[in-house]
């Protein structure tokens, strides 16, 4: 499969899934299509960024920048939906939550306390505290980015309902 | 923690007593803060109708309560209340409306009668289909599963694993066991049938297979709120909804590990 065929593939799943578990934090009805249409934009930036043979971003950079693209749609896009910018943005943002890093984490300090020899023991540590660290600066960058737009165009973002 | 709005010198629309608003707002702050609105969005809400019905409002954010005291700048009359948080799943239908009733009341002047009884009809009215939530949260997942390269065996097993645990999820919740015990138990139930594609060499891809099949329990909201709230710097909040969203992904690496174990697959 050829890159241009991956993005769009990206692009579909990621609003499949922002539309399934958006359904979870009960959005309004007519904020679906722009959840949907913000997290498709925003996730197969990400995996460009990722993925572009000639430079590829590490995934906190690729983060940071995915989610202030997802914060400036939401913000312009939330006045039209009638609806918060963060009901737009957060499940848009959810396909990116790097919940894979988190429970590997969680895992990594079980096996530790598990562990009595030094080297697996170590090996665990590494795992445990390098997924943790990446869960969390692409959390703070994810988060960061998208309420950027909110903070620069405060008067759009706290008036989308009125 | 603490916001003041700023005194109001033009003559409020409507005319309301200081008790009377202050109870309406504590209702509307228990109500805005349990459907998992981050801080800065109910200190505005409050701060704007305070200011509709003439009054000054201080406000104090805690984890699972709201301290609101209003003053009517005219006679020195202040009244304070605390409000705890409804309890109830995150709803960003109510927190929508009610930003819309504070935009009315601001521009409109809707009487406090009548935000009272929109109030009650917003939150009477959040209903959703179970069904069509656990069918949209299944195909999430598996959709979850293709972004982190799993094949069509693997979204297959992943969506059923959801199913599964997802339905046990609201039976329990409706049942009202303990959140954690609930995330404990979906996440066994569902990396068990996620281990499945290990067992039976159904699929090319078994290690995403059962790392996907938990991440519909992944606690988004909470952590995007948490971090949301640290920028904000309502500091104690942010930190006891990050509190939150940890535990509840410790319970979920809980499960995960006890169903690999009993299914004696390696583990991380």
């Amino acid at each position: 499969m050829d890159l241009t065929a991956k993005i769009f593939q990206d692009a579909l799943f990621a609003a499949i899934a922002a539309i399934g578990f958006a359904a979870i934090s009960r959005p309004p009805l007519r904020a679906y299509p722009y959840c949907a249409l913000i997290a498709a934009l925003g996730h197969s930036m990400r995996f460009i960024l990722m993925n572009n043979p000639a430079h590829p971003v590490h995934i906190f950079g690729a983060s940071l920048a995915a989610a202030f693209f997802i914060g400036v749609l939401a913000v312009f896009l939330s006045p039209i939906a009638r609806t918060p910018a963060e009901a737009c943005f957060f499940p848009s943002l959810l396909p990116m939550i790097p919940g894979m890093y988190a429970y590997k984490a969680f895992g990594g300090l079980a096996m530790c306390v598990l562990s009595d020899d030094p080297q697996v023991f170590d090996f665990y540590f590494f795992q445990f505290s390098h997924n943790a660290f990446v869960c969390i600066s692409v959390l703070l960058g994810m988060v960061i980015g998208a309420t950027a737009p909110v903070f620069i165009f405060k008067k759009i973002s706290f008036q989308a309902t009125r | 923690m603490t916001a003041t709005t700023s005194t109001t010198s033009e003559k409020p629309r409507v005319a309301a007593d200081a008790r009377d608003v202050c109870r309406f707002l504590s209702e509307y702050s228990g109500w805005i803060l349990g459907s998992g609105a981050s801080c800065i969005r109910l200190e505005k809400n409050v701060r704007r109708i305070a200011h509709a019905y003439g009054k000054k409002a201080e406000i104090t954010i805690t984890p699972h309560h709201v301290h609101i005291s209003i003053v009517a700048p005219d006679n020195d009359e202040a009244v304070s209340a605390i409000a705890s948080s409804v309890p109830g799943p995150v709803s960003f239908n109510i927190i929508t409306e009610l930003s819309r009733l504070s935009w009315e009341i601001a521009d409109t002047g809707l009487t406090l009668d009548a935000a009272r009884r929109r109030l009650a009809d917003i939150t009477g009215n959040d209903k959703q289909n179970k069904w069509l939530v656990l069918a949209l949260v299944a195909v999430a997942n598996a959709s979850f599963c293709r972004l982190f390269g799993g094949d069509l065996t693997a979204m297959a097993i992943v969506c059923i694993a959801t199913f599964a645990g997802y339905y046990i999820k609201q039976c329990l919740l409706g049942a009202g066991v303990d959140l954690r015990v609930t995330v404990i138990v979906c996440a066994f139930v569902s990396s068990v049938l996620g281990a499945t594609d290990y067992l039976f060499a159904l699929g090319s891809t078994p290690a995403i297979t059962i790392g996907t099949s938990i991440l519909y329990l992944v606690p988004g909201i909470p952590y995007l709120n948490s971090f949301s709230d640290m920028l904000y710097r309502y500091y104690i909040c942010s930190f006891s909804r990050l509190m939150d969203a940890l535990v509840l992904t410790a319970c979920l690496s809980s499960g995960l590990c006890a169903g690999m174990m009993l299914m004696n697959v390696g583990m991380f």
